[in-house]
């Protein structure tokens, strides 16, 4: 059951559309999301299958860490570059996040959980986002904002990304918690990621529709 | 100990959840703004095609205008003119040679007349092509125009005709302008004197068209909605951003002054 976890349910849902509809986009874009969803599903199955044989798996979460740090950035990237040149901003913000991935492992082993990462990181992709809808706002034409892709894309980042803020900060003080069979920070963790992964599927379906128009 | 975890735990789970609704009010917030924002460039195209048919409407009008100062020129004038030769050379007897000379004579003046009134004619149709050349000529044509009716007294002072800067859009407005008070007053003021003065100052160009006529109540008019006429000046106005002072008494004439942002 741990296998099917709704976190993989919802990955898995997210990889199938990504490969149907995003993955012939003409763009690098679909296919870098296309592939982290896959890294995601595999490195979540990995993670289940170890924590069923009771083995330590945060270690996972850390290689996992550096390709969504890639994978988010340049994601924002795409998004952004059609409004504003984002490279001085983007340079800053990997310049800020990659150095303390890295330098963390200095001091820790690399079977602890990268928290001070995963929390700056999740600041840097809210401001981001928040750049991008202020960058939507200034421009002078309207956009369909029903059938927009990047839009509802950098949506389901903000929510993942801002709404984990609190869980991040205060992660090791109430681990211990249990409520019911899992951790309250897990059932945040799975509420997480179903927004997230909802909004880009329906991303993927505005895609969907707008290639249909386009075709 | 339990009981402090008990607390952070709810304290992360209801600011997460605050943490949560935040971006729905943000997405709400940027939906609303869009709508709005699209409204604005909806209606912004809206008004740029009212303009164009406005515009285009002007030009069909003044054309007519055109149009019917030739037919009304080529009756009266060219028609009779050509209608006289006709008669004098018909009667023309060529056993009496003096007389017959004379008949002649008389004939090839009517035609010079005729070939002169058709050459101010000419002029008349290329004048719609004076607006391209300038405000100033086309104002000047249009006096020409009432000129040569013969029935009024002009006084002019034009001095737009060495302008070097135009703008189209407004020149064809301006012309169709003084066409509609012209004929306002051909039609209603039963006028001897007119005097029409246009100058360029501080980037506003002044037209200014005054006559002795029978004068009219201006309020009266304009809540009678029957006549179109005076509705479409200020409506041409307005879109060009100008000013209309329409100044007139029953009995002591009529004075009307344009001023126009120009270019």
């Amino acid at each position: 059951m741990r296998y099917f976890s709704p976190i993989i349910i919802a990955e898995l849902i997210c990889l199938i559309a990504a490969i149907t509809i995003i993955w012939k986009d003409k763009n690098a874009f679909g296919k870098v999301i296309t592939c982290y969803l896959a890294i995601a599903l595999v490195t979540e199955e990995a993670a289940a299958y170890m924590a069923i044989r009771g083995i330590h798996n945060l270690w996972l979460f850390n290689i996992f860490i550096f390709f969504e740090i890639s994978t988010i950035l340049y994601g924002l990237y795409h998004c952004l570059k059609e409004y504003t040149n984002p490279k001085p901003i983007f340079i800053i913000g990997a310049g800020i996040v990659y150095p303390m991935y890295f330098s963390f492992f200095i001091n820790h082993p690399f079977a602890d959980l990268n928290t001070i990462t995963i929390t700056v990181m999740s600041v840097v992709f809210t401001l981001y986002c928040l750049y991008y809808y202020y960058l939507l706002l200034k421009d002078e034409n309207f956009i369909e904002i029903k059938t927009h892709p990047q839009f509802w894309w950098v949506t389901g980042v903000l929510f993942y990304y801002f709404g984990s803020t609190m869980s991040n900060i205060f992660d090791g003080l109430f681990t211990v918690k249990i409520i019911g069979h899992v951790t309250l920070r897990y059932c945040i963790y799975i509420v997480l990621n179903l927004i997230l992964y909802s909004f880009w599927l329906y991303s993927f379906i505005c895609r969907m529709k707008q290639q249909k128009l386009q075709s | 100990m339990q009981n402090e975890t008990t607390k952070i735990a709810i304290l992360v789970a209801i600011s997460t959840l605050v943490f949560l609704i935040v971006p729905v009010f943000l997405i709400l917030y940027i939906r609303s703004y869009n709508r709005h924002k699209k409204n604005h460039v909806l209606e912004k195209q809206n008004m740029q095609q009212k303009f164009e048919s406005e515009m285009l409407q002007t030009r069909v009008e003044v054309q007519d205008q055109t149009m019917q100062s030739i037919a009304t020129e080529l009756h009266d004038n060219v028609g009779q003119l050509l209608s006289l030769t006709t008669l004098t050379l018909s009667s023309v007897n060529l056993n009496d040679v003096e007389k017959a000379q004379k008949k002649i004579d008389n004939s090839l003046t009517l035609v010079n007349k005729s070939i002169k009134e058709l050459r101010e004619l000419a002029k008349l149709l290329h004048g719609e092509q004076l607006v391209e050349n300038g405000i100033g000529h086309a104002i000047d044509q249009e006096i020409n125009w009432l000129n040569k009716a013969g029935s009024y007294e002009l006084k002019i002072n034009n001095q737009l005709i060495d302008l070097q800067i135009t703008s189209p859009n407004k020149d064809l407005i301006i012309l169709r302008l003084l066409q509609e008070i012209i004929n306002n007053i051909i039609k209603h003021a039963q006028a001897t004197d007119i005097q029409i003065d246009s100058h360029l100052t501080n980037s506003i160009l002044h037209l200014r068209v005054a006559e002795n006529g029978i004068g009219f109540n201006p309020e009266e008019t304009k809540s009678k909605k029957s006549g179109m006429g005076l509705n479409s000046i200020y409506k041409r106005i307005e879109m060009i951003n100008g000013k209309l002072i329409l100044n007139s008494t029953p009995g002591e004439g009529t004075s009307i002054s344009i001023e126009v942002p120009y270019p």
